[in-house]
């Protein structure tokens, strides 16, 4: 009986691919576009840096396919190509004197801290979600370096485990930890004026 | 430990403050159930600045959790396969 290519799993699929079979290739990329382009896009928060990713992105997983061991899973090569495509784009920043005051912890007494804890709208999420907000909110996340950026993108927006952020990122659980925790604290207090006005 | 107008009196200061904050994000994943955790946890519970604090940043990865990203434009995946000279599914070439 004839197995249709849309019905094979991942590894048969990239074996196709492997072996110069075009439409295997084709298939590959409907299966994954989505996954790509909202990475991307929630990397870059424009579309058309994210339709340059999106492009970029496959291109090396055509050409480089064969480099691709497939013990590992495709969606964590390809989350890494993504990643490294964006990191690659983006000159790395230094580190802002305010991204690395976050590690250190606040007098939660001090009068400055209880301003800042206030008053958070408990207003629904939906109801909040403005044309403002949304623009603070892109603001936000682009003054992020990007380092810090994808780790909190794969963790908090896509879901994936630490574990998983680490492998994707090359990096140690640790320093996962770190980034994700600095970069909450960094969007929470750039987000803070607008939700307590 | 002095005891402050911001904790109640059944919260007893087994940790401080400072000690939850450098914790404070790794408690948004709750599926954590270690006694530290458990430590932790019992202090946000009668500490109203770290209780704050905690769901301001849930609801900050809400926010950013439901903020919408546009679909993919139908034409990406034609100028993909245009570029790499693929006929994009429409010519079988499987073997």
């Amino acid at each position: 009986m004839k197995i249709s290519p849309e019905t094979l799993n991942d590894a048969a699929l990239i074996a196709k691919v492997k072996n110069g079979d075009e439409r295997a290739f084709t298939l590959l990329v409907k299966r994954y576009e989505q996954t790509v382009w909202g990475f991307a896009f929630k990397l870059c928060r424009n579309q058309e840096k994210a339709e340059e990713s999106y492009q970029d992105t496959f291109i090396n997983v055509y050409r480089k396919i064969g480099q691709f061991d497939s013990r590992s899973k495709f969606s964590t090569w390809l989350y890494t190509i993504v990643a490294n495509n964006c990191l690659m784009k983006r000159r790395k920043r230094k580190l802002d004197s305010l991204l690395e005051s976050l590690d250190v912890a606040p007098d939660m007494e001090s009068e400055d801290v209880q301003k800042q804890l206030a008053g958070w709208d408990d207003s629904p999420i939906e109801t909040m979600m403005n044309k403002e907000l949304r623009e603070q909110m892109d603001a936000a996340i682009q003054e992020l370096p990007s380092d810090y950026r994808v780790v909190f993108v794969l963790r908090d927006l896509e879901d994936k485990t630490a574990e998983e952020t680490a492998t994707i990122l090359k990096l140690s659980i640790p320093a996962v930890k770190s980034r994700l925790r600095r970069s909450r604290i960094f969007l929470r207090h750039k987000l803070h004026s607008l939700m307590t006005a | 430990m002095k005891r402050t107008n911001s904790h109640t009196m059944a919260h007893i200061h087994t940790l401080s403050c400072g000690k939850v904050y450098e914790h404070l994000c790794d408690n948004l994943d709750s599926q954590l159930d270690s006694e530290s955790c458990r430590r932790i946890k019992a202090h946000i519970k009668g500490c109203k600045n770290c209780s704050a604090l905690l769901d301001s940043l849930k609801k900050t990865v809400t926010l950013y959790k439901v903020h919408p990203a546009p679909k993919l434009p139908g034409k990406c995946r034609q100028e993909l396969f245009a570029v790499i000279k693929l006929s994009g599914g429409k010519k079988n070439t499987t073997r």
